[in-house]
């Protein structure tokens, strides 16, 4: 079973986000509320996915993202960052930070989880 | 796919716009002040209302975010100083958020049309895209907003020159398909893959990306034209991609971001500009206290559960303690006491933790408040300077919904009737800037409240002559009244000497809720004036509503509770110590020199007693805010502590009994309504005289 972490400080978000992944099967999600929460959850356990948010308090996701790759454990794991940015700016934040992919928000439950799929059947 | 439970969703949202909205507005309180805005609160700014968007969209409420939308444009060009910070921008802002809110109000209450929708938000939307587009609204005349290229954008050329479009690209969420749009642009896309060479797309829109080839490839399947325009853009970028030095956080990530605006612009100013707010934000962020904590929301209903929930573990320890009174074994009965001893401290220390959970700072009902003097004062011409003190002390969350109304309309109160124009205030030789200033602090148990302001006072002549002339009191008390008493008056319900009735206040409705809901919440409020001075307000309350000290009372076999912090005094009266009055039915304590009405419990409640005349039994004084009243007793008991529950919930409000709480012993005990039996009396006196006066 997939363990998967989402990162966002709304909890509208992140409940959304944990019903719409339920729904497509993945039962074992983890909540933070923000980029410190996250890398402190990311690092007690093993986690196979990471969801962030990038506009948090505490750590945003991107700095977060950043974190994340320098731990071994999660160097070359999937991470997707969220955006309700479209612009060219924002991916390539997310991508010198180091993250596998995006999902804009709001999202869309059936992209979403699409992409998860992708990314953990690799 | 599933269906979401949007209208779930929509409340948590409201909820959490609530904190977001006083979070830009405090901002922009700020920046008015200052008359600066700097880079930190332009980012606090810009994260605010692009959260409100993101959510709003999220739960479907397509107008709020269209229109917020172009006001987080608005933010973004700022924050980038693509526009610059004007202090005329501040009331844009501010009247954008106002707008906002009422929008989402409408939006979910699903009151809102389109043409409403246009109403609310045209002249403003001229002057933001005004703004944004570098103009100042006033120089030029109206017009439609061009497709005018603004510097550096090559996203939101697309949403100025179409704002109705704008929305339809970035949200489309419980929808089977996609609300994608027909045009080629890239950013239409909404996922994608963050891969340097090739990125196959669909063409049907799809929500996310990969940055790698062999997911990207696998994740689409066929190519498309829009993989060699994208291949372009990125070959284009590619030297600076591989110039990208070693990731490290915050400082890295901001010369990542320089490094990309100064490839995208090559305005220097941008960079002086930045280094300059940096050093500003740093100086205002030392003044800043640090709000950033590791939180969680709690629904309050769960503490007050697990409040239950110790209060059972109390009332089950103390039957144990009972019990254990009956082990014969003396050495065996002692031991048990003593471990059930140390396991009543462990849960007294439990339920502290419990009551401190439900505790928040006073800074969460303050921070209602500098917005609201804000608007009244520009509204009314005066100014104002408003302080605010005991932001970190604490107050059990229950009763802010009770508190946050009773000060507000003090507050309003100060602002209309209590501060004078400038102009007046410069004649009788104050300053041109009157002050209120709200401070909390707790004492003995209690929180006691202050609301100061160096208006004109209360005249308190004034006041009573207006209560006399409503029948609130009569020419005895008129002439025999102190000034302050007097002054008192205007918690009386109709009693208000202002001279004009604004929109605000003077109706003379608002002083009396406020006395009732401070009642209410068990507290009490004074007021000291001076005419030309000021006035003061004063509330006290008690620190929780969860709590009680009880002493227990008995009449006949019925025992009841009694809050402790109602008690005045107890006597056991002399028979020259009460006067009967009229046919006999109601007897008078006088206790230096005061006539307190006598209230006997027995007949209150319809029970047996133990005695009937007053001098076998014990009279004990309680008060509610400034009425006393003696219950006449048989005897009191011991005190303890009690977890209050409330009554109506589990049955039915009784008049007279306040709620209830579980006994040592099993046994139910009601707690007195002090006010409410002060009522019934004040209720029984007037039929007396109603009655008194018709025999007459």
């Amino acid at each position: 079973m997939s363990k998967l972490l989402i990162v966002d400080d709304s909890t509208m978000l992140r409940d959304m986000l944990n019903y719409a992944l339920n729904e497509g099967g993945y039962t074992d999600v983890t909540e933070a509320i923000d980029g410190k929460d996250g890398l402190e959850k990311a690092k007690s356990m093993a986690f196979d996915l990471i969801i962030t948010d990038v506009n948090m308090p505490n750590m945003d996701g991107i700095t977060l993202i950043a974190e994340l790759r320098k731990l071994p454990q999660y160097a070359t794991k999937p991470i997707l960052v969220l955006t309700t940015e479209r612009s060219d700016e924002m991916k390539v934040k997310g991508k010198s930070a180091g993250a596998t992919g995006w999902i804009v928000k709001p999202f869309v439950p059936d992209q979403l989880l699409k992409a998860v799929n992708i990314v953990l059947s690799r | 796919m599933s269906s979401f439970d949007i209208s779930k969703y929509r409340e948590m949202f409201l909820e959490e716009s609530v904190e977001l909205f006083e979070s830009a507005d405090n901002v922009l309180l700020e920046a008015e002040n200052n008359g600066t805005l700097n880079d930190e609160e332009m980012g606090q700014l810009f994260r605010d209302v692009h959260t409100l968007k993101g959510s709003g969209a999220s739960v479907e409420l397509k107008l709020f975010a269209e229109f917020t939308h172009d006001v987080e444009n608005m933010m973004d060009k700022l924050r980038n100083h693509q526009i610059e910070f004007q202090p005329e921008m501040v009331d844009t802002l501010m009247a954008g958020l106002d707008v906002m809110k009422e929008l989402l109000e409408l939006e979910v209450a699903e009151e809102l049309t389109r043409e409403t929708f246009t109403e609310m938000t045209q002249d403003l939307l001229i002057e933001i895209r005004k703004y944004i587009n570098g103009e100042a609204p006033s120089s030029s005349e109206p017009k439609q907003v061009t497709s005018q290229p603004v510097q550096n954008e090559k996203t939101s050329s697309t949403q100025a020159s179409n704002p109705s479009n704008s929305l339809g690209q970035s949200y489309g969420f419980f929808k089977e398909e996609l609300n994608g749009t027909s045009s080629n642009d890239f950013d239409t896309q909404p996922y994608g893959f963050f891969d340097e060479t090739i990125i196959n797309l669909n063409d049907e829109s799809d929500n996310f990306g990969f940055f790698d080839d062999d997911l990207q490839m696998s994740a689409f399947n066929s190519g498309s034209k829009e993989a060699k325009r994208v291949q372009q853009e990125e070959t284009d970028d590619s030297d600076f991609f591989d110039d990208m030095p070693e990731l490290d956080p915050n400082s890295k990530i901001e010369q990542i971001n320089n490094h990309i605006a100064s490839s995208n612009s090559a305005t220097p100013q941008q960079q002086a500009a930045s280094a300059a707010g940096a050093k500003k934000a740093a100086d205002r962020t030392k003044e800043k206290t640090v709000a950033t904590t590791n939180n969680i929301r709690v629904n309050l209903d769960k503490i007050d559960l697990l409040m239950n929930n110790v209060g059972d573990l109390v009332i089950t320890n103390a039957m144990l303690t009972q019990f254990t009174t009956t082990i014969e074994d003396s050495k065996t009965r002692v031991s048990v006491l003593e471990r059930l001893d140390l396991l009543e401290r462990h849960i007294r220390d439990m339920q502290d933790s419990i009551m401190s959970i439900r505790m928040v700072p006073m800074e969460s009902i303050y921070s209602k408040f500098p917005k609201v003097v804000r608007d009244i004062s520009k509204k009314l011409g005066k100014k104002v300077e408003f302080k605010h003190y005991g932001d970190n002390v604490e107050i059990d969350k229950a009763m802010i919904e009770g508190l946050t109304d009773p000060l507000m309309h003090i507050i309003r109160n100060s602002l209309d009737h209590g501060l004078e124009t400038p102009e007046e205030r410069v004649k009788s030789g104050k300053d041109e800037v009157g002050f209120i200033t709200i401070s909390a602090e707790q004492a003995n148990g209690q929180m006691i409240i202050t609301i100061e302001d160096n208006g004109r006072g209360i005249n308190a002549d004034k006041v009573a002559q207006k209560a006399f002339d409503n029948g609130l009191i009569d020419e005895n008390q008129l002439a025999s009244m102190s000034a302050n008493d007097k002054a008192m008056l205007v918690f009386g319900a109709g009693v208000s000497t202002a001279d004009k009735i604004t929109d605000i206040s003077g109706r003379g409705v608002g002083m009396d809720v406020v006395k009732t809901n401070i009642q209410k919440l068990g507290g009490a409020i004074r007021l000291d004036t001076a005419v030309g001075v000021g006035t003061t307000i004063t509330i006290v309350l008690p620190l929780t509503l969860a709590i009680l000290d009880g002493l227990d009372i008995a009449v006949g076999t019925h025992k009841y509770i009694l809050p402790l912090s109602s008690i005045v005094e107890s006597l056991q009266p002399t028979t020259d110590m009460i006067k009967r009055i009229g046919d006999g039915t109601q007897d008078l304590l006088m206790l230096r020199e005061e006539f307190i009405p006598v209230v006997k419990v027995y007949k209150l409640f319809g029970i047996e007693p133990k005695y009937r005349k007053i001098e076998d039994g014990m009279l004990i004084v309680v008060k509610s805010g400034n009425m006393k009243v003696a219950l006449f007793i048989d005897e009191f008991l011991h005190q303890h502590q009690v977890v209050v529950k409330p009554l109506d919930k589990n049955f039915r409000s009784v008049e007279g009994i306040g709620a209830a709480t579980v006994r040592g012993d099993g046994s139910i005990g009601l707690i007195l309504d002090i006010l409410g039996i002060i009522n019934a009396q004040k209720k029984v006196e007037k039929q007396h005289i109603k009655e008194a006066q018709k025999a007459s």
